[in-house]
């Protein structure tokens, strides 16, 4: 019993995480309708911001991740704004898909010039403390990662539902033209979600930055996962997201404690082959006819 | 006259750019161009930068002079420890720099996947970093490995394992690779042929991130003596904190010893911590080694470097340093490089000594240096052999 309560905590742990990376794609996706292959780049320089904050300047870690959190906005509005936007004015729906595969390349190979290869040991001071509870744990660092992202989420949820930019972006992401037609500017609203989707990225950086094996790559081992679980909750479902997040993160501890690590992949790539033949809109489908 | 002073100075012109040319051309020919394999992007990329490093200090070293009247330049290639990239940069190398040598790779998986063409080219490839039996089992007559297999390693530890831990119960952790698959299965026969039992039978790919459900899947195994362990740095550090954080390992308060591999570099206990206490590995070049020629390596890698040399340097190191000894020998091209690589008998470098056997696998042993993890993160050499 103590196995399958330590595994559904681990789950719950490693669904956050995704949780957090996923959340800034689907936010892109609902607003653009397109991919952004750079989210990975971003949550990786979000982890190295936070690193070197702690261990260059010798900041504390909380602080660090609200510095992650600030370098991804800076790094989402500068994108959109030398790249993605001039791009999108010249009509072409293509061209910024493209753009954001050799934004990603770039910033990989930059970020490898800078840091170099070798991995980085990320520790925060939350790493090994470790509570230990009925035959079970969790490092303070996981606790930590569950409570931020529990919050984040929240706070997520209320500017969407409840603020005005928040119904604008949900406005935008329904039909930009008719938002167009109601007020809305659909390119300022597109910054928006860039700069909220890379803030959110960068600080799933710094969250995930000792979780993971920080290197120039750390964010791509990730990125493929979120991709599943924006298309397994739904592309552009923020509901659908956090299910899926946190269905993955499950399916992974407990596929490892009873079929193996190898088993992983297998598992949650047929969930998602499953999901696009029986429910391809995703695991909660989008309500269309809400008046926002 | 006038017609005829000019076509003598235009001969003694003509004479001296020939002689010019000539001497070029002997000084061109006089060149041994390696080639080199290795990962310098992707999650195997501290071994490209070490290598690079190692190498070009053992560069620095025999063209200060030459070596029988050769002097020796080198192409470095990202092969990304991976077949595809390995191949594509395997055809580029032999194709635009038409090496007389290669190094490499140090993954085993883009090891293979390299050799034939390597075959194909007559081009001997070197390699110190790879450990899969397949590499020199049943016998390529162009490739050579310095560093011991999987099968002396995992047999070596093993045995040790049981004989000097009393090692009863182990649980194998490896990426599934063709080495990773590989060391493991052999630390298994050994093992439980020698009495032992592996409780867990661990494979994961390399795009695994958290190890928190493999370590709490150990945790629940029963009573661990060993944990074998076989993977990259990065992923290393994350399974000794999750073992450490299950209360596995002896950081975390368990009684298991992690058991690891030339794989990871030196530098790994600073940087996992209370993790690594405990741990024993094997590393191919051990800094307490008083031979001079040791010494001497270290002293010159940290003038150039301001650092101290971890075994991945020290294998790069040999490396040049044995093609430079076949040259010594005679060896000119290719073919006579390849030849001497084979009749090599008593080379010592700084990781140990080099004799390849008739599948030109180095078969001496004093490559293999043991290594224990002190409370305070130093190291303490085992001497097991």
């Amino acid at each position: 019993m103590a196995v399958v309560l330590q595994q559904a905590i681990n789950g719950a742990v490693l669904g956050s995480l995704y949780v957090l990376v996923a959340l800034g794609l689907t936010i892109v996706y609902g607003v653009l309708t397109q991919i952004n292959f750079a989210h990975a780049d971003i949550v990786t320089l979000g982890a190295f911001s936070a690193y070197f904050f702690v261990h260059g300047f010798g900041g504390g870690y909380i602080p660090g991740i609200a510095v992650a959190f600030v370098v991804g906005a800076i790094l989402g509005w500068a994108m959109n704004a030398a790249v993605f936007a001039p791009l999108r004015e010249r009509g072409s729906e293509l061209l910024p898909l493209i753009a954001t595969i050799g934004v990603s390349v770039t910033m990989e190979n930059a970020m490898l010039v800078w840091f170099g290869p070798i991995p980085y040991a990320f520790d925060s001071p939350y790493s090994n403390d470790v509570i230990r509870f009925g035959g079970t744990f969790i490092t303070m660092q996981n606790a930590l990662i569950v409570s931020v992202s529990a919050l984040t989420i929240g706070l997520l949820y209320a500017f969407m539902k409840f603020t005005f930019l928040g119904k604008a972006l949900r406005a935008v992401s329904q039909d930009r033209e008719t938002a167009g037609l109601m007020g809305i500017n659909p390119d300022q609203m597109i910054l928006v979600a860039f700069v909220v989707a890379s803030a959110l990225a960068g600080m799933a950086g710094a969250m995930l930055g000792p979780v993971l094996v920080l290197t120039p790559f750390a964010g791509t081992s990730v990125i493929v996962k979120a991709f599943a679980i924006v298309i397994i909750g739904g592309f552009g479902n923020f509901e659908g997201t956090i299910l899926a997040g946190l269905l993955v993160g499950l399916i992974e501890s407990f596929t490892t404690q009873y079929l193996g690590p190898g088993m992983i992949d297998i598992v949650v790539f047929a969930l998602l082959l499953v999901m696009l033949a029986i429910r391809p809109t995703g695991l909660i489908a989008e309500k269309r006819d809400e008046n926002v | 006259m006038v017609i005829r002073l000019h076509a003598c100075r235009v001969a003694a012109i003509a004479v001296a750019l020939a002689a010019l040319a000539s001497a070029a051309f002997g000084a061109e020919n006089n060149i041994i161009r390696i080639g080199a394999l290795l990962p310098m992007s992707g999650p195997g990329s501290y071994f490209g930068a070490q290598d690079r490093q190692g190498i070009e200090l053992a560069l620095d070293a025999i063209n200060k002079t030459s070596v029988s009247g050769y002097k020796f330049e080198i192409k470095f290639e990202d092969s990304s420890c991976s077949p595809l990239p390995a191949t594509q940069a395997a055809k580029r190398l032999l194709e635009q720099y038409k090496p007389d040598v290669v190094i490499g790779e140090e993954c085993s998986d883009a090891t293979l996947a390299i050799m034939p063409l390597m075959e194909q080219a007559k081009v001997p490839l070197l390699n110190a970093g790879s450990s899969a039996i397949r590499i020199t089992e049943p016998g390529n007559p162009w490739t050579f490995r310095i560093m011991p297999n999987e099968v002396m390693q995992g047999v070596d530890i093993a045995t040790h394992a049981y004989k000097r831990l009393n090692a009863r119960t182990a649980v194998l952790l490896y990426e599934n690779t063709n080495a990773g698959i590989g060391n493991a299965k052999v630390f298994n026969d050994t093992f439980t042929k020698l009495g032992g039992k592996v409780l867990a039978d661990i494979g994961f790919g390399r795009d695994i991130n958290d190890f928190t459900s493999i370590a709490t899947r150990i945790a629940g195994v029963g009573k661990i003596d060993v944990i074998p362990t076989y993977t990259l740095e990065g992923q290393g550090l994350k399974i000794s904190q999750a073992l450490l954080q299950a209360g596995v390992t002896r950081g975390g308060g368990g009684q298991a010893i992690q058991l690891g591999t030339i794989w990871l570099p030196f530098g790994f206990e600073q940087k996992a911590g209370r993790a690594a206490l405990g741990y024993i590995r094997i590393v191919q070049f051990d800094p307490t080694d008083q031979r001079s020629l040791v010494r001497n390596f270290i002293d010159a890698f940290k003038a150039k470097y301001h650092q101290d040399p971890t075994h991945l340097h020290a294998h790069a190191y040999d490396q040049i340093m044995l093609i430079a000894d076949t040259v010594e020998r005679g060896a000119t091209d290719a073919q006579s490089i390849r030849d001497a690589l084979a009749a090599t008998r008593s080379f010592s470098g700084v990781t140990g000594s080099v004799e390849f056997d008739k599948t030109n696998q180095n078969v001496k042993m004093d490559t293999v240096h043991y290594m224990e993890t002190l409370p305070d993160l130093s190291w303490k050499a085992l001497k097991w052999n």
